[in-house]
């Protein structure tokens, strides 16, 4: 876990911004958690679980490794597209 | 004329901690005057006041530290690091755009300059 990624945002007496989500459910029957809580923070109960985050649009699906613990679910969701030329358009 | 240290020439004139955070990277103002501390030379001591034994006892510092190519490794890791598991900051310095949320309509040429997979600066 990248310890500064948490403490430098966030007073430790808070904790971890956490929301409520069906990790049991997800961890017994192998579903995909569907969420729009981007703000999350991931913590290593989330290791192994397949997520969907919405980026404003659709939900980007990733699973999560034990590298991701301590960002957030949004990171992992990019929400802009890279620009492009195309012949037909602009 | 100017003073060596690890291969390093440093111009005479400037003050021992000065010279030391000018020169090499991964060491700032804090982390020289440290080293001036420890070795046992006045605040204002300039470069060309220094002996050879002095020069000597500040080489031997220098050699504990990570310095020059192991610094901008360290940095590279984590910017590696944050490309493979695939966050916003990784894919941002893939691009060359900034990483804390600035504007990239105008400016943003520091970001373009530095903010690479393989970073030199």
């Amino acid at each position: 876990m990248k310890g500064s990624v948490v403490n430098l945002a966030r007073s430790a007496w808070k904790g971890p911004h956490i929301v409520p989500l069906p990790i049991s459910k997800a961890l017994k029957e192998k579903v995909p958690i569907r969420t729009n809580a981007r703000s999350c923070t991931i913590l290593p109960q989330f290791v192994g679980i397949l997520f969907q985050v919405h980026n404003g649009k659709e939900y980007v699906s990733f699973k999560v490794t034990e590298d991701m613990v301590g960002f957030k679910l949004g990171e992992f969701a990019p929400t802009r597209k890279r620009f492009k030329f195309s012949g037909s358009g602009n | 004329m100017a003073i060596n240290i690890l291969g390093k020439y440093i111009r005479a004139k400037y003050l021992v901690s000065e010279g030391l955070f000018k020169t090499f990277y991964g060491i700032g103002p804090q982390e020289a005057s440290k080293i001036c501390a420890r070795v046992g030379l006045f605040p204002k001591m300039r470069m060309h006041q220094l002996s050879e034994q002095q020069i000597m006892s500040i080489t031997k510092e220098l050699a504990g530290l990570t310095i020059e190519n192991e610094a901008r490794n360290v940095v590279r890791e984590n910017i590696a690091f944050k490309r493979k598991i695939g966050s916003y900051s990784g894919i941002r310095h893939l691009l060359g755009f900034p990483v804390h949320g600035q504007n990239t309509r105008n400016n943003g040429r520091t970001a373009k300059k530095l903010n690479k997979l393989n970073r030199s600066g």
